[in-house]
């Protein structure tokens, strides 16, 4: 404790050695200002989100009930007209269930993928950091970056994957990827699923490595096997560090562009449309802000779910 | 599992992570006749490999403007961000009153409204400021998304600064600010690194604003330049655009690993603690 100095006086020192009394302190907020003092840090926060996030929501809301497009964007008041013109529009329909298929579908395989490989890095084995930093490649290169990778990958002429499927006799002529469907769906997953896999497996390492070794002991002790012991013993632990990884992948895939934009735009005939591209198709190409404002805002009940999960789960921590 | 499976495992997900970039990394270097022949084996050079993309790239395109941009957008978006977030992740790590919780609670919530979200409205806010189509509508906009991850962040950094260490030297005659500056900021510096990379990132993964509020070549950032700028005509250059997409993602990948155990330690820490 050489910050005290010699001439620390004996309450200083007191509440130095003391987690008790420091405890106390700082429950008693014993020295005073600190309610001003929080209101006044917070503030550019407070300030700033207010103008940058929470008038743009309310503006976003604004438009998808009214006429608003980028040559009038006032608009007038026309109710929930947007939204049931959205409903009798097939490709609106497709764009939303694609973006569940798309999100959800890719969550699952990124876990399975990201779980076994959690428990391979948990080993300790030579040349781990090395090994680590590949394997994180496809999640800390940009994402735009990577997927245009990808698109090289998925060229209709040139692709490498299907010069190595031929080669390899599995099919005889190559596939179009980005052009036909199924496949340009596909491809769009398997891009985003390649992305986000090594996330999930550092957030389910970081989980599995925080589970105190006594535990994982007296598990295998009791005579529990590997599957009762990842089950009762193991999941419960990592259970809150996997709910805050799901949700942000989650978040972060429902409301990305990036990879369907610059593989596919959409197509072939926006049949690989999600809500962000069919949203940004409508309102910057098209010019119709309100169509976009309203296909955009159909995102919000997902991640309202999200919004709640998370809450109950901050919640629960408090207590 | 045995060591072996587990081996081969681990060296089936190594290919998969790394094949794609290996796969820019060689296309960068081939020669144009290269990668349009399909009777050689594509997985490595034919023809002698060299820099001339690279060279295209530096003396053809924009790619300069677009890392400098970049470069720009990324400091100016940290530095913000720990401008406003520091204080804020003190005040709710330490400071108590009335309110706090629900502010950090409503702060990490606005993480989840998406920039697909407030593009729109965001497009007409930065164009009534004047600055639509230049860098600094980004620079504005961004810690829209970096805050609330960065203030959840910090919050589990300050909290890992021993409480006695600060309430000792204030109750010795400092006042909290010089606490603040002389005793809580120095001890997390690692945090605050990690989390000002973390934004700087953050930064460099957004796509949908950049491509939304910038169309001028000069003034975009990198990957919407590569992405976007590097086609003429309907023909894209893939050497030149592998080369461009290397020389701005990999080394933000190796920053990025770098602060890699800092960054997950910190989302730790914010949820099991």
């Amino acid at each position: 404790m050489g910050l005290l100095g010699v001439g620390a006086s004996k309450t200083a020192r007191a509440v130095a050695l003391n987690p008790a009394v420091s405890r106390w302190a700082a429950a008693r907020g014993v020295l005073r200002g600190e309610s001003a003092l929080g209101y006044i840090f917070v503030s550019p926060a407070f300030l700033y989100m207010a103008a940058l996030l929470v008038y743009p929501l309310a503006l976003a809301i604004y438009f998808s009930v009214s006429t608003a497009s980028v040559g009038d964007p006032a608009g007038k008041f026309i109710g929930l007209q947007n939204y049931a013109d959205l409903f009798d529009n097939e490709v609106f329909r497709l764009a939303l269930r694609n973006s569940f298929v798309f999100t959800f579908g890719s969550a699952l395989v990124k876990g399975l993928l990201g779980t076994t490989l959690a428990f391979l890095l948990l080993r300790s084995f030579r040349g781990k950091r090395l090994i680590r930093g590949l394997i994180m490649l496809p999640w800390t290169v940009p994402i735009a970056l990577t997927t245009l990778g990808w698109q090289w990958m998925f060229d209709p002429q040139f692709s490498v994957l299907n010069w190595t499927a031929i080669h390899l006799g599995l099919i005889h002529q190559g596939v179009n990827w980005l052009g036909t469907e199924p496949y340009a769906f596909i491809a769009v997953m398997t891009v985003n699923i390649w992305r986000g896999f090594p996330f999930t497996a550092i957030i389910i390492l970081a989980g599995l490595t925080s589970v105190p070794t006594e535990i994982l002991d007296s598990a295998r002790v009791d005579g529990a096997g590997f599957l009762t012991r990842y089950r009762k013993v193991i999941v419960p632990m990592i259970a809150p560090i996997l709910f805050v990884g799901l949700i942000f992948d989650v978040v972060f895939t429902f409301g990305d562009l990036s990879v369907v934009y610059l593989l596919t735009r959409g197509g072939p005939i926006n049949t690989t449309h999600i809500l962000p591209t069919l949203a940004f198709q409508n309102g910057i190409q098209g010019g119709d802000l309100a169509s976009g404002s309203a296909i955009a805002l159909f995102m919000l009940p997902v991640l309202f779910v999200a919004v709640v999960a998370m809450l109950r789960l901050l919640k629960r921590r408090e207590t | 599992m045995t060591s072996g499976l587990a081996y081969l495992a681990l060296a089936f997900f190594v290919v998969l992570a790394v094949f794609p970039v290996y796969w820019m990394v060689i296309t960068a270097f081939k020669q144009d006749p290269d990668l349009i022949n399909p009777r050689v084996n594509p997985f490595w050079f034919h023809l002698r490999p060299g820099f001339n993309h690279f060279v295209y790239l530096f003396e053809h395109t924009n790619f300069l403007h677009w890392i400098l941009n970049t470069g720009i957008i990324g400091v100016c978006t940290v530095l913000i961000t720990l401008a406003i977030g520091i204080p804020a992740g003190y005040a709710l790590a330490r400071l108590r009153f009335r309110g706090s919780e629900n502010f950090a609670i409503g702060i990490f919530l606005t993480y989840l409204v998406p920039p697909a979200l407030l593009f729109l409205p965001l497009l007409r806010v930065v164009a009534n400021l004047g600055i639509i189509d230049t860098k600094w509508a980004l620079v504005a906009v961004y810690p829209t998304f970096t805050l609330p991850f960065c203030i959840w962040l910090l919050i589990g950094f300050f909290k890992a600064v021993p409480i006695e260490v600060e309430e000792a030297a204030r109750v010795d005659g400092c006042n909290r600010i010089a606490a603040i500056f002389r005793i809580v900021l120095p001890l997390s510096v690692a945090g605050i690194l990690t989390v000002g990379i973390f934004a700087f990132t953050l930064a460099m993964q957004e796509f949908i604003y950049a491509l939304t509020f910038v169309s001028s070549s000069l003034e975009k950032p990198v990957t919407i330049g590569v992405t976007q700028d590097l086609i003429r005509g309907d023909v894209y250059f893939w050497g030149s655009l592998m080369a461009g997409a290397l020389l701005a993602g990999i080394p933000v990948a190796i920053l990025y690993n770098f602060f890699l155990d800092y960054f997950v330690q910190g989302i730790a820490q914010g949820a099991v603690k």
